[in-house]
């Protein structure tokens, strides 16, 4: 154990000195005017994310300096800046996400103080909001459960991946190994051309035919299910599936589908039994990301949905849809304020992390797919 | 695929007894058109097609389809009929037939006993289908259990158990009911797609082949419906958007609002041949006829904006990656990063955008919020194409640069970033094409009122002005909530029923706002494929 946290602190401590002896060398090599240059561009642009972060007036000072900088290090030492200026920008992505992480969160935080609940007599802050499935802004007791809403997206999800899932695996199959070359043409931008189609025209077709149809269908009082919630937004989720499957089907070696086929299998056996286990966790990650999709659709579900947080009875009625996270947030961003505000941005945290989290899984998974095959491509 | 194209060898020749399988896989081709017809209510099912009642037709034909997949696969089993099946059907097979069946027992079950016994019914049911589809031989197995299915599902039908007024109330708090016109089309399309799987292996011979068939014929079925749903999605809004779009319009000379061309000093006033009103008017009291000019100037001045945000900063970024960073702990954090980025969901952005830039610039929805929350969502976008597009360019490339002297920022400025420029500009064209439909970011940042007068169309050009005190640049034009198209149809939609004296016709209306959308979003996509499909037979012919 200790062996390890000193292998540890000693692997940062010599990956820190090798950082420390580029920096010098970068210092030694740079001529003295552009290494001025450049400096004065970092130090005046991070001015500049501070003063824009304290809402100051004055941010656009140190921005000019910036773009000064900038211009005089891009017209005498291009070279340096160029390194310096595109470092800066993949600096910004990081802290774009960074931004993202703090702000929705520091929203949230007096709703979750305000929805504490006490367990075994310690008060856990924003517990309630997980135990008690009451949302109610308006009349007493105030309440902001994410119960009815979470029910709600899981519904939508669960739906939506049982149809996007084998659908979209199969198309995968379908343009990786099966489809002659022309179909392909046609059939690959028709996919790309289904991801295209904005989700409010989704939701609005949703909204216009569906939804009144599955009215009559089911005899329900008034109109929005999860289950036709579900399908649309597990057809909006298929082109993702489909061409991240894809590429990992395609990632399979031609060799071992080769091999299979030359001791005299069919095309599908060699599909079945080479092609898809060895692709399998790129397939899964495209599940995954799919899921990730079918949970953060706003617009469709917004607009389909009835609007009324609450759970449905029994909870497994498909047949009735409430409301979703993503719709809450959609439909009472415009009249909420103070707490019912900071609830939406508790259900924002909710999408996100969650959504996050499932990313850095399917990127690990494709990672490990790539490394199996990566010797072989 | 390796080795797709099937020799003469491998394709036997076509007997009578192909024929019956093949006229079992036309059947159930037939039960699943009509089967989507009835479901879009095009074939009524208390009504009758040909004189015969629609619900008396789907039986005979769903008992013909089973009785024939049943007689197929008894006739092999004796021998009657030369097949080559393998000792089992499988467990896929199986599985399918369990669940269909486990479905069937638990309906029935809830139908008669209710409650637990539906259940223990269902897995009784399931469990002996499965036994009867993974014992036997092949032939027997994959046919006699799914083709019992059409047979049990038609004579329900033609008895009248099942007729076109049948309900049942699930007796939920929250009412809701089986109705006859649902339950007869989906039975009819999963009796037609499990009979169809099923003779399409019995076509095949069974075995190895007959399997292949049979799941080639699903896939081939998946691929087609996906690009029927296109279709039909595409030119539904079509047909119900046209006369919307085109009420009030006109065409021939001199019809059109009056545009000026000015061109090295001299201008000319140039009378359009066409009118178009819905797309060259916004909402006002006064108009003849109503439109949405406002949404889409906005709609193009959000993307303008975005592109010039995100754009810069995502090829920027990529080159870093790309040409000057070593792997290692840093590049991983920035993948991380753009992938998290990429996976957001867009309410999110809209949530960050409306805590983080609407208290910065001016307090308000605005224009510039919009066009910036946009542009982080566009961001890893570009990022991620842009930089696959500079892995390809290859390594001889730099090399070759490299060796004549210049320095690393001019191999990447005139070898690298030309060369991968086609990629870049395709990714960045579909990007666009993703968040000019986006509704929920700009919903918390930028969106106004339901309609917003021709009057108020954005100007972002003339707004610039120059003020004395900081920031010195000012432009109320790019501070003033505005619409674009998608909010617009958000707007529309929840607006509710009529849409005041104003917009005569609401339906239309709206159709033609969802129409106008589409063709916005679908051409810059039409843009990005064409242009890719350019510049890879461009790099094929070199």
């Amino acid at each position: 154990m200790t062996t390890d946290t000193e292998r540890v602190a000693s692997g940062v401590r010599g990956a820190l000195r090798r950082r420390v002896r580029q920096g010098r060398d970068f210092v030694d090599e740079t001529e003295p005017a552009a290494l001025a240059a450049v400096v004065v561009a970092v130090a005046s642009m991070a001015a500049t994310v501070v003063g824009f972060l304290l809402v100051s007036s004055l941010t656009v000072l140190p921005f000019m300096v910036a773009v000064a900088a900038i211009g005089y290090g891009w017209i005498r030492h291009q070279d340096v800046t160029a390194r310096v200026v595109t470092l800066m920008m993949t600096v910004s992505t990081i802290l774009i996400l960074a931004l993202i992480i703090v702000f929705i969160f520091m929203e949230s935080i007096p709703v979750i103080a305000y929805e504490s609940a006490t367990v075994f007599g310690v008060s856990v802050p924003g517990l309630r909001m997980f135990i008690e499935p009451r949302w109610d802004a308006v009349s007493e007791p105030v309440r902001y459960s994410m119960v009815p809403m979470i029910h709600g997206t899981v519904m939508v999800t669960a739906i939506a991946t049982a149809v996007a899932a084998p659908l979209g695996v199969a198309a995968a199959l379908f343009l990786s190994e099966i489809a002659p070359p022309m179909v392909r043409e046609a059939v690959k931008p028709g996919v790309e051309i289904l991801a295209g189609i904005p989700s409010i025209v989704y939701g609005f077709i949703g909204f216009t035919v569906l939804s009144p149809w599955a009215s009559t269908q089911f005899d329900l009082n008034g109109q929005g299910t999860y289950l036709f919630v579900g399908i649309v937004v597990g057809l909006m989720a298929l082109p993702t599936v489909v061409s991240v499957a894809e590429d990992a089907l395609s990632s399979v070696p031609e060799s071992m589908k080769s091999g299979s086929l030359a001791i005299g299998t069919t095309d599908w056996q060699t599909m079945t039994s080479i092609t898809l286990p060895a692709a399998f966790s790129g397939v899964s990650a495209a599940v995954l990301l799919g899921v990730g999709r079918a949970i953060g659709e706003t617009m469709a579900a917004t607009v389909m949905l009835r609007g009324v947080p609450r759970l449905t009875d029994p909870l497994y009625n498909v047949f009735y849809g409430q409301e979703t996270l993503t719709s809450i947030i959609a439909r009472n961003y415009g009249d909420a304020d103070g707490l019912q505000m900071d609830a939406l941005f508790v259900a924002g945290v909710i999408l996100f992390v969650t959504v996050l989290v499932i990313s850095i899984g399917s990127q690990y998974i494709e990672w490990r797919m790539s490394r199996k095959f990566g010797g072989e491509i | 695929m390796a080795g797709a194209t099937q020799t003469e060898l491998v394709s036997r020749d076509t007997s009578g007894t192909d024929a019956v399988a093949a006229v079992a896989v036309a059947i159930s081709a037939l039960l699943f058109g009509l089967s989507i017809v009835a479901l879009a209510d095009l074939v009524p099912i208390t009504g009758s097609v040909a004189g015969v009642p629609t619900v008396s037709l789907l039986g005979t034909l769903l008992v013909l389809l089973g009785g024939t997949v049943m007689a197929f696969g008894v006739g092999s089993r004796l021998e009657a009929v030369s097949t080559t099946p393998d000792t089992t059907a499988g467990l896929v097979a199986g599985v399918a037939a369990g669940g269909l069946w486990l479905v069937v027992g638990s309906g029935i079950g809830s139908l008669l006993i209710g409650g637990l016994g539906a259940a223990v019914l269902g897995v009784l049911v399931g469990a002996v289908a499965f036994a009867a589809t993974v014992l036997p031989r092949e032939d027997l197995g994959s046919t006699v259990p799914i083709g019992a299915f059409p047979v049990l599902t038609g004579l329900v039908f033609l008895t009248g158990t099942l007729g076109p007024e049948w309900v049942f109330d699930l007796g939920w708090e929250q009412g809701a009911s089986l109705t006859a016109a649902f339950v007869i089309p989906v039975a009819t399309l999963f009796s037609a797609m499990v009979a169809g799987w099923a003779a399409a292996k019995a076509y095949g011979g069974f075995g190895a082949r007959g399997r292949h068939l049979g799941a080639y014929t699903l896939v081939y079925l998946n691929a087609l419906s996906i690009v029927a749903f296109l279709f039909v999605l595409v030119a539904f809004t079509v047909v119900k958007g046209v006369p919307g779009l085109l009420t009030g319009a006109q065409f021939g000379p001199g019809v059109g609002p009056s545009t000026t061309l000015g061109l090295f000093g001299v201008e000319l006033s140039v009378r359009l041949p066409f009118s178009v009103p819905f797309v060259m008017n916004g909402v006002a009291l006064l108009n003849d006829y109503q439109g949405v000019l406002p949404a889409i100037v906005g709609t193009v001045w959000l993307v303008v904006g975005a592109v010039l945000f995100a754009v810069p900063l995502g090829v920027g970024a990529a080159v870093f990656l790309t040409e000057y960073a070593e792997r290692g702990r840093f590049t991983q954090a920035v993948e991380v990063a753009t992938n998290g980025l990429w996976s957001t969901p867009s309410i999110v952005f809209g949530l960050f955008g409306f805590a983080f830039l609407v208290p910065r610039f001016g307090n308000g929805k605005s224009l510039l919020s919009g066009m910036i929350t946009l542009g982080f969502m566009l961001l890893p976008l570009v990022l991620i194409t842009s930089r696959e597009a500079m892995l390809s360019v290859p390594d001889e490339y730099r090399d070759a640069s490299a060796a004549l002297g210049v320095n690393r920022w001019q191999t990447v400025r005139s070898v690298v970033l030309p060369a991968a420029l086609p990629g870049v500009v395709t990714g960045v064209i579909l990007g666009v094409g993703r968040i000019a439909g986006e509704t929920a970011p700009i919903l918390l940042t930028m969106a106004g009122g339901t309609f917003v007068p021709g009057g108020q169309t954005v100007d972002v050009i003339g707004g610039f002005e120059f003020t004395a005190s900081p920031p010195f640049v000012a432009n109320p034009e790019l501070l003033q909530a505005t619409s674009a198209l998608p909010y617009q149809l958000f707007a529309l939609i929840t607006a509710g029923v009529g849409l005041g004296e104003n917009v005569a016709n609401a339906d239309e209306f709206r159709w033609a706002t969802a129409l106008v959308l589409l063709v916005v979003v679908l051409s810059f996509y039409a843009i990005g494929i064409a242009t890719r499909y350019y510049f890879r037979r461009k790099l094929r012919y070199e």
